[in-house]
This record gives C-alpha cells, sequence and structure tokens, in this order.
C-alpha cells in the first residue's frame, strides 16, 4: 500500500492504495465518483477521460500513486462550469448520446477540445476527438453539438501560466511523503542483473538472413528462413545434427540435457521491450543423416500469462559455393508456430519479418562463430533475453488488439 | 484487465532511478505510461518494480544552444504541440506532435518514453531519425554517452539502451530558417498506430537532405542526400517506380500491399515539403 493525497473535484483525500490500482478505480471504487466509466481499460475508449492538472488524461492507464499530489476533476464537478453547461445542452439538442456511456468522456474531452482550440480557423473536429468512441450515435450528432459550441465563440477558461511540460503534477506537486525506496506491495525475490557475458573466443562476423512471405493459416504463422554459411556442409550438419549445439545457438533458448528416444525437454525464455515470457515445454525431433534434414516439434506454455505455444522447425543443408568461391553450405528453414491463449490476442506479420530476421541472424552468426572456434575453445553461449519466434507473434499480437488504437 | 502487481518508486534524481532499475533487472522505468499502461493492464508486461520518472525536475529540461536543443525524456507529446517549449525546427516537430494519438494521450505520453520503448511506428522514432537527432544516456555509474538516433533505434522495440541505462534527453540540430520539411503517416483510423510513415527533411543552409521510410516492422530506413544534392534527391520521389526500387534497395521491405502504402508515405511527406 501507498499512501497518497490527491484533491479530487476541490476536496483534498487521502487514501491508501495499491500501486497497480489506476486511477479510475480509484476515483470509482474509492471515492464512488461512478460518472467516469470503465470501457477498453487499456487506453484505447476514451470512456474514462478525466483532468489531471487542468489536462485531459485517460484515468484507466494512470496508476493512482502517480497522481499522487495531483489535482484530478471528473465529470461529477462541472455541473458549475458555464463552458461544460453549454456543451451538455449542445449534446442534448443535438441528440449526442444514445446509451450514454461514453458520454462523460466524450464531454470532458469536447469541452477541453473547445478551451483550447475554438478559435483555430479550419478545425478539425472529427480528427480532434478521433480519441473518443461511440458505439451508438455514428458521431453526427456528436459533432453536429460540439461546431455549435465551436460557433459560439465562448469564453474560455484559461490554464496557469507556468505549467511543467512532464506529464502532471511533477516534481512541484505537494505530497504526503517521498516516495524513493520501493513500496513492497508482495514478497518478491530481488533478480540482480544478468552477469555480462565474457567475450567470446571468436568475433562473430554478419551473415545476411532472407526472409520469405509469412502466411498465416488456420491461425498457424508459416514463413520460410535461409543462409549460407562458409563451412563444409558436414561440419554444419555435425553442429545442426545435435538439438544440443542447435539450441545453444538460439537466443534464449536452453534444452535440458539429452533423454532417451529423442525427447527434448527445456525453455525458450523471450523478452521484447516491456514483454518478457517464459516458455517451458516439450518437444520431439526427426533426423535424416543421409538427407541432412531435420525436423524439431515442440510446444511449451508461459506461467506468466498462461499462453501456450506449439511449433515446428524444419531445415535442410545444402551444398553451394560461397561469394569468395569457397564451399558452403545453404541452410534452408520452414518455421511454423501457433500462439493461443491471453498473448495470441494480437497479431501482425510485418514486425514479425524483423524479428525473424534478426533471431535468424543470431542463430547464424552463432552457429558460424561456434564452427570458427579452435578446437576446445569455450564460445560463449548464445545470448539469452534476445528475440524469439514466438515473441515475435506475442508482439504482433498484441499490437492488433492493443495498438490499434492508440498510435503514437 | 487490472495489472498484475508490482512495487513502485518515485525517485527525485536521475541517480536514483539509475540505481533502483540497476539492482532489479525485472525493474521498469515509466513516464508518461501511455504505452506501458495498457501492457501492464493486459499483463503482457509484469515488472516487479515501476520506477515512476516523472518527479525528476532535470528530465523536463530545456536546453537551448546555437546548434541544438535539447529536451528532457519525460518533456509530454502535449508541450511540444501547444509550443510551451523551444522548436529547433520552426514548427515542425509541434505539427508531428499533434498527430500522436489522441490529446488525453499527449497531455502524459513523452518524447523519451516513446524512443525508449521504441516501437516501429511511433512518430518520434522516424521523426527524430530524419531530424538527425543524438540521444543521452545515462548508466548506474553516472556515466553518460551520446548515441545517434541511427545506432539507437536496434529494431522494433529494441534500442542500445544498456540494463540500468536511463534515457535522459533528446538533442535535435536547430535548422535553418530556410530548412522545409514533410510528414506523413497513413493509419486505418486516425490516431491508431501507424501502417507506413514518411518523413523528409531538406536544409540546404546547413547541407541536410533526408527521407525516412518508418513503421515498417524494424528500424526505420533512412535515404540520405550527400552536401548539395538535397534537391537531386527530391527529384528522384517525382517516379513511383523508382520510389519503390530505392526503398527496396535502402532496406524496406513488405508485401505488395505494405511497399504500396511505404511508398505513398515518403511520396506525400516529399510533396508537403515541396509545397512548402
Amino acid at each position: 500500500m501507498t499512501h497518497i493525497t490527491i484533491e479530487v473535484n476541490g476536496k483534498p483525500v487521502t487514501a491508501d492504495v495499491t500501486p497497480r490500482t489506476h486511477l479510475a478505480d480509484f476515483l470509482r471504487e474509492h471515492l464512488l465518483l461512478t460518472g467516469t466509466h470503465i470501457g477498453c481499460e487499456h487506453g484505447v475508449c476514451g470512456a474514462c477521460t478525466v483532468e489531471i492538472d487542468g489536462e485531459i488524461a485517460r484515468s484507466c492507464i494512470t496508476f493512482a500513486v502517480a497522481c499522487d499530489g495531483a489535482r484530478v476533476r471528473t465529470i461529477e464537478s462541472f455541473d458549475d462550469d458555464p463552458l461544460m453547461a453549454r456543451m451538455r445542452d449542445a449534446f442534448s439538442t443535438s441528440h449526442a448520446l444514445q446509451c450514454g456511456y461514453c458520454t462523460p468522456g466524450m464531454l470532458i474531452a469536447a469541452r477541453d477540445l473547445v478551451r483550447r482550440k475554438a478559435a483555430e480557423p479550419g478545425l478539425d473536429i472529427r480528427t480532434e476527438m478521433s480519441g473518443n468512441l461511440c458505439r451508438c450515435t455514428g458521431y453526427a450528432g456528436i459533432i453536429e453539438a460540439i461546431e455549435t459550441v465551436t460557433a459560439e465563440a465562448p469564453a474560455v477558461p484559461a490554464l496557469a501560466g507556468y505549467r511543467w511540460v512532464g506529464p502532471a503534477p511533477g516534481p512541484g506537486a505537494a505530497t504526503t511523503q517521498p516516495t524513493k525506496a520501493p513500496v513492497p506491495t508482495a514478497a518478491r525475490p530481488v533478480t540482480p542483473a544478468a552477469p555480462k557475458a565474457a567475450p567470446p573466443a571468436v568475433a562473430s562476423r554478419p551473415i545476411k538472413v532472407e526472409v520469405g512471405a509469412i502466411t498465416v493459416v488456420d491461425g498457424e504463422t508459416r514463413f520460410t528462413e535461409s543462409f549460407v554459411l562458409e563451412h563444409s556442409r558436414a561440419a554444419v550438419w555435425d553442429l545442426m545434427r545435435d538439438p544440443q549445439k542447435v539450441a545453444a545457438c538460439m537466443p534464449g533458448l536452453a534444452l535440458d540435457p539429452p533423454a532417451a528416444n529423442d525427447h527434448l525437454t527445456g525453455r525458450m525464455e523471450v523478452k521484447l521491450g516491456p514483454i518478457s515470457a517464459g516458455f517451458s515445454g516439450e518437444g520431439a525431433m526427426s533426423r535424416d543423416d543421409a538427407g541432412h534434414h531435420m525436423m524439431i516439434e515442440g510446444r511449451g506454455s508461459d506461467r506468466k500469462s498462461g499462453s501456450r505455444a506449439s511449433g515446428r522447425v524444419e531445415y535442410v543443408l545444402s551444398e553451394t559455393a560461397t561469394g569468395g568461391g569457397g564451399a558452403g553450405t545453404r541452410v534452408d528453414c520452414v518455421i511454423a508456430f501457433t500462439l493461443q491463449g491471453p498473448l495470441a490476442q494480437f497479431g501482425r506479420s510485418d514486425l514479425v519479418r524483423d524479428l525473424v530476421a534478426r533471431i535468424g541472424e543470431a542463430f547464424a552468426r552463432n552457429v558460424d562463430m561456434r564452427l570458427r572456434a579452435p578446437e576446445g575453445a569455450v564460445v560463449a553461449p548464445a545470448e539469452l533475453g534476445g528475440f524469439s519466434l514466438v515473441l515475435g507473434v506475442l508482439l504482433g499480437r498484441l499490437r492488433r488488439l492493443l495498438l490499434r488504437l492508440l498510435g503514437r | 484487465m487490472k495489472a498484475a502487481a508490482f512495487d513502485y518508486a518515485r525517485p527525485d534524481t536521475i541517480a536514483e532511478a539509475c540505481a533502483l532499475i540497476a539492482g532489479d533487472h525485472d525493474a521498469k522505468l515509466m513516464a508518461g505510461g501511455q504505452s506501458l499502461g495498457p501492457m501492464l493492464n493486459l499483463r503482457l508486461a509484469q515488472p516487479s518494480l515501476l520506477v515512476d520518472i516523472t518527479r525528476i525536475k532535470d528530465l523536463a529540461r530545456i536546453e537551448e544552444r546555437d546548434d541544438a536543443v535539447t529536451f528532457g525524456a519525460i518533456v509530454t507529446h502535449a508541450a511540444i504541440e501547444d509550443r510551451r517549449i523551444a522548436d529547433p525546427t520552426h514548427g515542425f516537430l509541434s505539427r508531428v506532435a499533434r498527430g500522436i494519438a489522441y490529446r488525453a494521450v499527449r497531455t502524459r505520453g513523452t518524447i523519451g518514453g516513446s524512443l525508449a520503448h521504441a516501437d516501429p511506428a511511433a512518430d518520434w522514432v522516424s521523426t527524430l531519425t530524419a531530424l538527425g537527432a543524438e540521444i543521452f544516456l545515462t548508466g548506474p555509474d553516472g556515466a553518460q554517452r551520446r548515441v545517434g538516433m541511427k545506432d539507437f533505434i536496434h529494431g522494433a522495440m529494441s534500442t542500445a539502451l544498456e540494463p540500468g541505462e536511463i534515457l535522459d534527453g533528446v538533442r535535435i540540430p536547430r535548422f535553418s530558417a530556410s530548412a522545409r520539411f514533410g510528414f506523413e503517416k497513413i493509419c486505418r483510423k486516425t490516431g491508431e498506430f501507424a501502417e507506413a510513415m514518411g518523413v523528409a527533411v531538406h536544409d540546404p543552409e546547413r547541407g541536410v537532405c533526408r527521407v525516412v521510410a518508418g513503421a515498417g516492422g524494424g528500424r526505420p530506413v533512412a535515404i540520405e542526400a550527400s552536401r548539395g544534392a538535397g534537391a537531386r534527391l527530391l527529384d528522384r520521389f517525382n517516379d513511383a517506380a523508382a520510389v519503390r526500387d530505392m526503398l527496396i534497395e535502402a532496406g524496406v521491405t513488405g508485401d505488395d500491399y505494405k511497399m504500396r502504402l511505404q511508398v505513398a508515405a515518403v511520396r506525400r511527406a516529399v510533396a508537403e515539403l515541396a509545397a512548402r
């Protein structure tokens, strides 16, 4: 629990909140100010719009602890505001609401727009109001209401002269106590930062990886990837026929020691920006030494999010000449995977492509580095926390749902 | 959904913030939280500790020099949109800022947060690449370094930030009064993340001409003219087929539809520049 003091609708409020409580929940559940509505709860729909230090903000993605010392104004405190009174009348006249769910956020955003831009020539109300969704009216009435109020050239309340240029309230805010040391909410072991890997015995060199078109069929994402290594096929196959060695070259993948009957178990750690997941799972492989062909299948789940992933990687090695004319090996991979559960709510293939290319590159570099290392040399393991295929999907899927409406 | 439980800290200085994240590699810095907030609510991100950097005075600094202006990391998009702070581009930053998401997001979303998050579709990622901005980073030992945008963005949500390091500011070069700019992004819905982005900058006095294709899924791709060759480079954007080839050679990837968006975005940006 963290102790906070917030001025809400002109009255100081002190409370103990958990850091994860967002401002909308704090207003609704602690203060019973239920005029602030929660629609999407991830910053897309605008129903939860309130004012923080005079500027409109989304209260569902602003944590109450971050508002310590701020002045918050909700729809309940606009009763005596002349501009809002005019806006309410216009909404009523123009039939700018039906179910009313979006209305508190819509009114606060509309009033703010008029306050800031009523005098602006060529004001594009539709664009300016695009952050507030209404599923009833088709927006025509809402736009008309705002046009009406704007055309009246109303007197608009001004904000204070000096304004903090960061997110409100800033360091000038009067808070009850500084929150410097973390306020523990749950017993969590402190994880030390990962030690830096020792410099590898052999320097890695860039390898170009070609990524084919990405297709999604019945929820399964498929693509091809190929690269050429400046090593003989026998040498490359010696490494790539062994799942342990392959895993050691794959960023974020760790296999358990080999078991009988080609059964594989292990973990895949994925981290991208603020998202991290650890998939534990099992798999099997089938290998054709004569054809230099390998197929690895696996499935796993992420305990944190409860998501499940399954996939297979198939690759075949062929002899080719390198750019320098020496003996080389071409590696052609076909990769397919499916993601289910919370993390599967998202999906966009253009980002997957970038990630896939980079994972493939890291893998190819690691293979090349290992093959160039002198006999018996210690080669630094593939860096953990790199990018993974699963992550690519994760990120892609994430975007479709979450970021579709949030661009910045 | 509600965010999973996390601890919360609100340091007053950059050094304290660095120490907090250096001590816990599951910790996450948060500025305005307009990208991280949704990820927390959806439980895609579940950090152990959230370090709120919005009360650090130094991170809201505006440093004006003859050749550049430096913004602290937590300057909001809205402050830039409203032209409440110096603009080394004579209004272009404000024009870009007003198209970022929505006003209620811009009042809390910050320039540094957006860059550290490094979403390829973010407006600042492409725009500041085109402007040749530099990023200031401070490490846990107080060591500072300066990284050009080109080297800062490694790919989708991947940057040059090392563990324990904090992005503390952005240095944007000053452009001459004769500089011209163009910006275009293509979105399915206003304010959503862009599917393609084009940014064009030409400042003959400073010898700078860059066209950036962004929002392509990875790092933005910049096409740059050598000094004096700016007008020649911009002329090449008249021909759509030639632009497509130019983008492919520069490293832009995508299927036919995506390439058409990318070509349209950069050509519109160049056209806007030319019309000014």
